[in-house]
C-alpha cells in the first residue's frame, strides 16, 4: 500500500486494477440510486406527464373517453372570468403576502437578536406556528374569527370598537385579508429563522463603530443592518412567494374559495375545477400555469442567486 | 438620565413589546388547546373565558363514537413508515450522486432536481388514476411511495452536500479493511450523517403529519383517511359541534408541540442548512 492510495479517488483508482475498482462502484451506485430513482420517476414525473398530455383533453376523470381538443383548455383560461378573478387573488394574495411575512419576519428576528430576556422562548414562540397544519390552524383562526361567536369580534366589542365588527370571512372585502393575515401568522416564524442567522453574521464591530460616529438605531438599521441581510432577503422571499403561490389548506378551511367564487387561487381552483366539478383537463391545463409561474420563479432565482454569489 | 438609565429603558420598552407580539403569537395556539377542554356551549357563550371545569366528553365522543381512532392510526402508520423509507432510501442515492460523480450521475442529480419546481398540485389528478392501475388505490402504500417520491430532490440535495464535507479517507480505509461500499455507507458514512438525517426526520416528518390534500385524494372515501383530513370532515358535518373539533385539533397540535420542545435545534439547524443550499 503506497500512499497514493489514500490521496484522491482518481490516484486510488489509478493505483490497482483501475478497470474493475470503477466497475464494481459503478454497479453500486447504480444499486444506490435505482430506489429514489424508480420512485421519483414513477410518482413524480410520470404523473407530471400525463398532466401535460391531460391538459389538452376534455377528460372528465372518470369516462375512458379522453378526447384530445387542442389548446381550448388555454384559451379558456384567458376568457374565463373566474380563472382571471383567480389569478388576481393569487397575485394579490402573493405580493402581499412576500411583503408582510418577510416584513414581520424581520422586526421578530431583530426583537429576537436584541431583547435581553427570554430570547430562546421568544423565538420558539415565533417559530412554532410554522410546524402547525393549516387546516387545523385555519379552522382555529376561523373560530376566532367568526361573526357571532368569535374571540375578535368579542374583543372589539369590550373595548367599545362595536362599531368596527364585521363578518371577517362572510364578507369578500376582509375574507382575504383574513386569509392573509392567518398565513402571515403561520408562515412568519420560518422566515425570522433564516434572517436570524443572517442577523448573527453581521460583525458587531460595525454597529459599534457606528454607533461611535453617532449613528442612531435607525440609522444603524437603515444603512448597515439591512443591507447585509440582502442574502438573507432574497431567499427568504422566493421561498415566501413559491408558498404564497402554493396556499391551499387555510382557503380549504377558511372560505371554501367563497364567498361565491371571491377567494379562490390559482391552486384552489386546480382542485375544484378537477376534483369538484369534475373538468380534469381544463384543472391540469391550470396546473400547467402554475407549474410554469414557479418555473420562472426559480429559473429568476437560480440567475440571481449566481449573480450574487459573483460579486461576493 | 445618565447613559445606563436610558439603555435600560430601552431595553424594558423592547422587552414589552417583544413580550405583547408573543402573546399576540401565542394566543390562537392556547386558545385551541383551551378550547378544547370547554363543552359547546361554553365556547358559544364565551369565546374568551378559561374553561370551568375541565370538560373531557369531546374527548371520549371523538375517540369511542367516531372513526378519529382509525384516523390517528393511519397518520402515525403514514408518518413513521414514510419517514423510515426516506432514510433508507434517500441518503444512499445522495452518497452515490457525490461519491461516484460520473456524467451519468450528475444527469441523474439534474433529473432529481429538476423536482423540487414541481408542485404537488402539477401532477396530482393523474397520480390518483395512476395509483388505481398499479393497484395501490385503497392502501397506505401508494401515499407512502409518494411521500418518498415527493422528498428525493430536496433530499439528495441535502445529503449530496452533507457527504462532500465527509473526507473519503475514512472510506478508503475501510476499503482497503475488505468492507463492502454497502457497509462503508451504511456503517461509517450513515452515522456521521446524524444531524442531517434528523433535520430531515424532524422537518419531513410534521410535513406528512400534516399533510391534507395528498391523503385526502388518494385515500378511499368512506373510511377513515388522516387525522388532519377527518377534522377537515368534521368541520363541514359537524358544523355545530366545535367542542368536538377543537378537541381534534388539540390532538394533532399536542404531538407537534412534544416534538418541538424535545427536538428543537434539529428544527432550526434543518431550516438554516435549507434556507443557504436552497
Amino acid at each position: 500500500m503506497t500512499t497514493s492510495i489514500v490521496n484522491t479517488d482518481k490516484s486510488f483508482i489509478a493505483a490497482e486494477k483501475p478497470g474493475k475498482k470503477k466497475k464494481k462502484w459503478q454497479s453500486y451506485a447504480l444499486l444506490f440510486i435505482l430506489p429514489s430513482f424508480l420512485l421519483y420517476t414513477l410518482f413524480v414525473i410520470v404523473p407530471t406527464a400525463g398532466s401535460v398530455y391531460l391538459s389538452f383533453t376534455s377528460w372528465d376523470g372518470i369516462s375512458s373517453d379522453i378526447r384530445y381538443i387542442g389548446f381550448a383548455n388555454f384559451v379558456e383560461i384567458f376568457q374565463s372570468p373566474r380563472v382571471q378573478n383567480a389569478l388576481k387573488n393569487t397575485l394579490v394574495m402573493t405580493i402581499t403576502l412576500v411583503l408582510l411575512e418577510n416584513i414581520a419576519a424581520i422586526a421578530m428576528a431583530l426583537m429576537v437578536d436584541k431583547v435581553r430576556w427570554f430570547r430562546n422562548l421568544f423565538r420558539s414562540i415565533f417559530y412554532f406556528p410554522t410546524l402547525l397544519s393549516g387546516i387545523v390552524m385555519g379552522f382555529v383562526w376561523a373560530m376566532i374569527l367568526n361573526y357571532n361567536f368569535g374571540v375578535f369580534n368579542q374583543i372589539l366589542t369590550s373595548v367599545g370598537l362595536g362599531d368596527y365588527i364585521v363578518d371577517w370571512l362572510g364578507n369578500p372585502k376582509y375574507a382575504m385579508l383574513s386569509i392573509i393575515l392567518s398565513t402571515v401568522w403561520k408562515g412568519a416564524g420560518y422566515y425570522m429563522i433564516i434572517y436570524l442567522a443572517g442577523l448573527q453574521g453581521i460583525p458587531q464591530e460595525l454597529n459599534e463603530a457606528a454607533s461611535i460616529d453617532g449613528a442612531g438605531g435607525w440609522q444603524q438599521f437603515r444603512h448597515i443592518t439591512f443591507p447585509l441581510l440582502a442574502g438573507s432577503m432574497t431567499v427568504c422571499m422566493v421561498l415566501s412567494m413559491i408558498s404564497a403561490l402554493k396556499i391551499f389548506d387555510q382557503i380549504a378551511v377558511m372560505t371554501d374559495g367563497g364567498p361565491g367564487f371571491e377567494t379562490e387561487t390559482l391552486t384552489y381552483i386546480i382542485y375544484k375545477v378537477g376534483f369538484g366539478e369534475l373538468r380534469q383537463g381544463f384543472g391540469t391545463a391550470l396546473a400547467m400555469v402554475l407549474f410554469l409561474i414557479i418555473l420562472i420563479i426559480t429559473v429568476i432565482q437560480v440567475k440571481f442567486l449566481q449573480k450574487r454569489e459573483v460579486q461576493l | 438620565m445618565t447613559m445606563q438609565t436610558k439603555r435600560r429603558i430601552t431595553e424594558i420598552v423592547l422587552f414589552v413589546i417583544t413580550l405583547l407580539v408573543a402573546v399576540i403569537f401565542f394566543f390562537p395556539i392556547f386558545f385551541n388547546l383551551m378550547s378544547a377542554f370547554k363543552s359547546n356551549a361554553e365556547i358559544m357563550r364565551d369565546a374568551v373565558a378559561l374553561p370551568k371545569t375541565l370538560y373531557l366528553d369531546s374527548f371520549k365522543y371523538l375517540l369511542t363514537e367516531t372513526e378519529f381512532p382509525r384516523a390517528i392510526l393511519n397518520s402515525l402508520i403514514l408518518t413513521v413508515v414514510a419517514i423510515v423509507a426516506q432514510v433508507l432510501i434517500i441518503p444512499m442515492a445522495g452518497y452515490a450522486i457525490e461519491r461516484r460523480n460520473a456524467r451519468w450521475t450528475r444527469l441523474v442529480f439534474i433529473y432529481f432536481l429538476a423536482g423540487m419546481m414541481i408542485p404537488f398540485q402539477a401532477y396530482m389528478i393523474p397520480l390518483f388514476k395512476e395509483l388505481r392501475i398499479l393497484g395501490l388505490y385503497g392502501s397506505l402504500a401508494g401515499p407512502i411511495m409518494i411521500y418518498v417520491a415527493g422528498a428525493v430532490g430536496f433530499g439528495c440535495l441535502l445529503y449530496t452536500s452533507f457527504v462532500k464535507g465527509i473526507p473519503r479517507e475514512i472510506e478508503e480505509a475501510a476499503e482497503i479493511d475488505g468492507c463492502s461500499r454497502y457497509g462503508i455507507f451504511w456503517r461509517i458514512v450513515f452515522p456521521l450523517l446524524g444531524p442531517v438525517t434528523a433535520s430531515m426526520v424532524v422537518l419531513n416528518g410534521l410535513g406528512i403529519w400534516n399533510d391534507f390534500l395528498m391523503p385526502m385524494l388518494v385515500l378511499p372515501s368512506g373510511q377513515a383517511k388522516t387525522m388532519v383530513v377527518e377534522i377537515y370532515r368534521y368541520i363541514g358535518e359537524f358544523s355545530s359541534r366545535w367542542d368536538m373539533i377543537f378537541a381534534g385539533t388539540a390532538m394533532s397540535v399536542v404531538p407537534v408541540l412534544i416534538v418541538f420542545i424535545f427536538l428543537q435545534k434539529y428544527f432550526v439547524k434543518g431550516i438554516a442548512s435549507g434556507a443557504t443550499k436552497g
